[in-house]
C-alpha cells in the first residue's frame, strides 16, 4: 500500500521552490533572475537589469564553481535559467544544474550518429525544447528530463543547424535547413507543425522573379542558423537569413536572390511574410545575414519608433523601423570595408565592381568570416549603447572554376583565406556604438583575438562582460570600455555570457570549452 | 563456368564459417527458468564469477557490455557449464542438464534486454494494469504521459533486463547492478530516487526523491512534483528513508495473471538502445 501513502503526499509545497510555470506574460516580462532564451529576452537586447555586481565592486568577481560537460569540446550554447534551474546543452544532450551549486540534478541524452551544432534551449511552461542533430525537435519536462513529446523536422533530409529555439506565445520556433533555409513553428504543447516560411521562394511565388538564372532557385540558400527575435506587441519574429547557393559565384543566380541575406518580419501565428529587409543583394562573399536583430524603443529624429537594430557582417550597421521595414540609417562599423561605397537612401549598398571571388583570389574586407558574425551583440538601455564584437581586417576569396557547374545545394563555388597582407590581418574588437547613429563611442582592443570570438553581455551594473577566443573573459566599464576585471579560463571561448540570481544573488555564467563557469562576488553564497 | 565455382566456393566458405545452432534451450525465453537460472548461477559459479554476470576475481564477466563472447548459441553455452572449457580454469559445474540449461538461459538473457525477448501475456490488458489497478502511472511517466517521482519508463524494455523489471516490481529494495565494467567518469544524478524527506530551518518538511547531493547541497524532486533546491545550510534534517517509495509486492497486490500482462506491456516498451 506503500503507493498509496506517498501518492497521498503530494500536497504543495509552501517553501520556495523552482517555478518553470513560465507563462507567456512572464516570459514577456522578462524577469532579470531568470536568462529564458538564447538572448535573455524577446528583443535579443543581452541585457541584464541586475546590478548587484557593478563597476564598483567587480574586481571582487571569483568562481563560484564549475561544472564539466562530459565529452563536450567546444561547447557554442548560451545557458538557459529559469527558476534557480540552470539547463546546458550539447548536441543532443542537455543537462539541467542547480544554479547555486552546480551540481546536476537531470540529464536527457539520445543516441544518433549524426554530428552538428547545439547553440541552446528554450524553456516555456515547464518544458525545455532542444533541436537535435537527426532533426527532431524534442520538449522534455523541466524537472526530470522526461521526454514529452519529440518531432521529426519538416521536408527532405531536414538538417538541424543548432540555432537554439526560440519559444513565444504556446509555440516554438527553430531554424531548419532542408533544400533552402526556413523557419518553423510547433505547437508547444504537442510538437505539431504550425507553419513552416521558406526562405526561397519556388517560381511564381513572391520573390522568385529575383531568380533570373535557369532553376537557379533549386541550389538554394538562406540558412537560418541562428535564433531570431519577436516583439510580442506586434507578434512578429524577426529572423536572419543566410547567403544564396552557391556562395561565392553569382553568375548562375542575376538578380538580388531574396529572400537570401534578409532580416525577415514573420507573423508569429500563422509564418506569413509581413515585410522584409535584404543588407546584400546578390551576395558572392557568404556574409550571412543571421546576426542577432536587436530590438529597442526610442525617440528617433524626434518621434517614439519601434526600432531594429543590427551590425551586419557585411560591416554596416543598420538601424530599421520593425513595424515596416523602412531602412532609417546605416553606417560602416569598421574601417576595412572595400565592396560597397556607401548605402541608398533605401539602404542598398553602392557596390563597387571588381571585388568579386576570381580564379586567383580578390582581397574583400571585411572578411568573409565577417565584420562580425553569431557572436551576439547588446543593447543597453541605459547607456543607449549598441556594443558588439568587430573585426578588421580582409580575406582573400576564390572561385573554383571560370564555368562553375553546381552540383548540389551544398556547392560553394570555393572558399576564402585570411588576407595574409600587411594591415589586412584579422583583428577582434569590442566596440561600443551609439545605437541610433552608429558612431563609435568607444573600442577596446582585443589582443590576440582575430578569429570570430564570442559574444558579449551588457549589465546595469555598468558593466560590459565580453570573452575572447583566447579564454579571458573581461569586464569592461560600459561608459569607458575600461578593463576592470579579467579572468583567464583556461578553454577557448566560442559562447556568450549570461547573468541570472537565485535568493539575491547575482551570478554571471559562461560557457568556455567543454565548462560552464560560474561567477559571484566573494563572500556572497 | 568460372563465375559458378567462384560463387560454389564462397557458399562452401560460408556454411563453413557458420556455427552449428545446436540444440536449442527448451527455456529459452521462460521468465520463471532465467529466474531460477540467475539464482543457480549465483549460487554455483559466483566462485570465480561475479554476482548477477558481472566479473569476478578469477572469471570475467558474462553479460558485460561492450565484450565480445567467443560462445554465443544455447548449445555452446550449454557445453561450457556441463563440462567446463578445455585448456582454462573453467571446470565443469556439476549441474544437472536441466539446471545446465536453465542457466545457459539466464546467461542468454545478460546478453540483451528485456525488448530482445518479451515476456509472455496480454500486453494491452497490461497497459490497462499500468494505468489502472497497478497506479503505476502516478508515478512513472511513458511517452509524456504519467507521473514525475518515479523513473521515466518510456523505454524500459530497451535498458533493463526482464529480471530486472521483475525484481523492480517483486523484490524489496531491489539494486540494479552494473555489469562492472565501466566507470561513469563525469558528474552525473544519481539515478537511484532515493527517498528523503528534509526539515528545513523553519520547520517545514518536504519529501520526495533525492536527485542529487554533496557535502553542501541537496536537489530533490518533492512528491509535489516540484524541483526543491536547498543549501544544507538551509536545512536542519536531512532523513533517508528506509524504503523506497517503489512498491515492491506487486505479485501480491495483482492476480498471476494480471502481473503476467503488467511484464508482457513493460517489456515491450522501448526500443532497441
Amino acid at each position: 500500500m506503500r503507493a498509496s501513502k506517498w501518492i497521498g503526499l503530494c500536497v504543495c509545497s509552501l517553501l520556495a521552490a523552482p517555478c518553470f510555470a513560465q507563462s507567456f506574460a512572464e516570459l514577456a516580462k522578462a524577469d532579470p533572475s531568470n536568462w529564458f532564451s538564447y538572448s535573455g529576452s524577446f528583443g535579443g537586447q543581452r541585457f541584464s537589469a541586475l546590478r548587484q555586481i557593478d563597476t564598483g565592486n567587480v574586481d571582487r568577481l571569483g568562481v563560484k564553481w564549475i561544472f564539466h560537460v562530459g565529452r563536450a569540446q567546444e561547447l557554442e550554447g548560451v545557458p538557459v535559467v529559469a527558476g534557480g534551474v540552470m539547463y546546458v546543452s550539447q548536441p543532443n544532450e542537455v543537462v539541467a544544474l542547480d544554479a547555486r551549486s552546480g551540481r546536476m540534478i537531470w540529464r536527457y541524452q539520445r543516441s544518433t550518429r549524426n554530428g552538428g551544432h547545439n547553440r541552446g534551449v528554450a524553456v516555456y511552461d515547464q518544458k525545455v525544447f532542444v533541436g537535435t542533430t537527426d532533426a527532431y525537435l524534442v520538449a522534455l519536462d523541466a524537472r526530470t528530463g522526461n521526454v514529452i513529446w519529440e518531432t521529426r523536422m519538416p521536408g527532405n533530409s531536414p538538417r538541424y543547424q543548432g540555432g537554439a529555439p526560440l519559444a513565444v506565445n504556446h509555440k516554438v520556433i527553430a531554424g531548419l535547413y532542408s533544400t533552402s533555409g526556413s523557419v518553423v513553428a510547433y505547437d508547444s504543447d504537442t510538437g505539431k507543425v504550425l507553419w513552416q516560411w521558406n526562405a526561397i521562394p519556388h517560381p511564381g511565388e513572391p520573390g522568385s522573379e529575383t531568380w533570373k538564372g535557369v532553376d537557379a532557385w533549386k541550389f538554394g540558400g538562406g540558412p537560418t542558423w541562428l535564433t531570431g527575435t519577436y516583439d510580442p506587441d506586434l507578434n512578429l519574429l524577426y529572423w536572419g537569413t543566410g547567403q544564396a547557393n552557391p556562395d561565392f559565384i553569382g553568375d548562375r543566380r542575376p538578380g538580388d536572390n531574396l529572400y537570401s541575406e534578409c532580416v525577415v518580419a514573420l507573423d508569429a501565428d500563422t509564418g506569413k511574410l509581413k515585410w522584409y529587409f535584404q543588407f546584400t543583394p546578390h551576395d558572392v562573399h557568404d556574409w550571412d545575414s543571421v546576426e542577432i536583430p536587436i530590438l529597442l524603443d526610442a525617440s528617433y529624429e524626434g518621434h517614439p519608433r519601434k526600432l531594429l537594430v543590427e551590425a551586419n557582417r557585411n560591416g554596416y550597421y543598420y538601424v530599421i523601423d520593425r513595424t515596416n521595414g523602412k531602412f532609417l540609417h546605416g553606417a560602416p562599423f569598421v574601417h576595412s570595408l572595400t565592396w560597397a561605397d556607401g548605402l541608398t537612401p533605401e539602404g542598398r549598398p553602392i557596390v563597387v565592381p571588381g571585388k568579386e571571388p576570381t580564379l586567383t583570389g580578390n582581397v574583400v574586407c571585411p572578411p568573409t568570416q565577417g565584420a562580425t558574425n553569431w557572436p551576439s551583440p547588446s543593447y543597453d538601455p541605459e547607456t543607449h549603447a549598441f556594443y558588439l564584437i568587430a573585426t578588421e581586417g580582409c580575406s582573400i576569396n576564390y572561385r573554383g572554376s571560370e564555368n562553375f557547374q553546381p552540383t548540389s545545394v551544398s556547392s560553394n563555388g570555393t572558399g576564402y583565406i585570411e588576407s595574409p597582407n600587411e594591415g589586412q590581418r584579422w583583428q577582434n574588437y569590442v566596440r561600443a556604438l551609439d545605437a541610433l547613429s552608429g558612431k563609435l563611442i568607444w573600442e577596446y582592443k582585443q589582443i590576440g583575438s582575430n578569429h570570430y570570438g564570442p559574444g558579449l553581455m551588457s549589465t546595469a551594473g555598468g558593466l560590459v562582460f565580453a570573452g575572447d577566443n583566447q579564454g579571458v573573459l573581461t569586464a569592461l566599464d560600459a561608459r569607458a570600455g575600461k578593463p576592470l576585471w579579467h579572468f583567464s579560463t583556461g578553454e577557448k571561448i566560442t559562447a556568450s555570457p549570461m547573468a541570472y540570481s537565485v535568493d539575491g544573488q547575482e551570478y554571471i555564467g559562461l560557457i568556455s570549452g567543454p565548462n560552464v563557469i560560474v561567477f559571484g562576488l566573494a563572500g556572497s553564497q | 563456368m568460372r563465375n559458378a565455382l567462384v560463387l560454389a566456393l564462397i557458399f562452401a566458405a560460408a556454411c563453413f564459417a557458420q556455427k552449428p545452432a545446436g540444440t536449442k534451450n527448451p527455456f529459452a525465453g521462460d521468465e520463471k527458468a532465467v529466474a531460477e537460472g540467475r539464482e543457480l548461477y549465483n549460487h554455483t559459479c559466483t566462485d570465480c564469477h561475479g554476482y548477477d554476470g558481472t566479473p569476478g576475481e578469477m572469471a570475467p564477466g558474462l553479460g558485460a557490455s561492450g565484450r565480445r563472447f567467443l560462445r554465443t548459441t544455447d548449445q555452446e553455452i550449454f557445453d561450457a557449464i556441463r563440462n567446463g572449457i578445455p585448456g582454462t580454469a573453467m571446470p565443469r559445474t556439476g549441474l544437472d542438464e536441466t539446471s545446465a540449461w536453465k542457466v545457459a538461459a539466464y546467461i542468454r538473457s545478460l546478453r540483451g534486454t528485456a525488448i530482445d525477448a518479451p515476456a509472455p501475456g496480454n500486453p494491452a490488458h497490461g497497459e490497462q494494469i499500468f494505468w489502472g489497478k497497478g497506479q503505476c502511472g502516478q508515478c512513472h511517466m511513458i511517452r509524456g504521459q504519467g507521473g514525475l517521482i518515479g523513473p521515466d519508463l518510456t523505454n524500459v524494455a530497451g535498458r533493463r533486463k526482464l529480471y530486472s523489471i521483475r525484481d523492480a516490481l517483486t523484490r524489496p529494495e531491489h539494486t540494479v547492478t552494473t555489469d562492472g565494467g565501466s566507470h561513469e567518469i563525469h558528474l552525473t544524478p544519481l539515478g537511484t530516487y532515493r527517498a528523503v524527506h528534509v526539515v528545513t530551518r523553519d520547520g517545514k518538511t518536504i519529501a520526495g526523491v533525492l536527485l542529487n547531493e554533496d557535502n553542501f547541497s541537496v536537489q530533490m524532486l518533492g512528491t509535489d512534483n516540484r524541483l526543491h533546491l536547498f543549501s544544507r545550510a538551509e536545512l536542519r534534517q536531512v532523513n533517508y528513508d528506509a524504503h523506497s517509495l517503489m512498491p515492491t509486492d506487486y505479485d501480491k497486490r495483482l492476480t498471476p495473471e494480471e502481473f503476467q500482462d503488467l511484464m508482457a506491456f513493460l517489456t515491450r516498451l522501448g526500443t532497441h538502445e
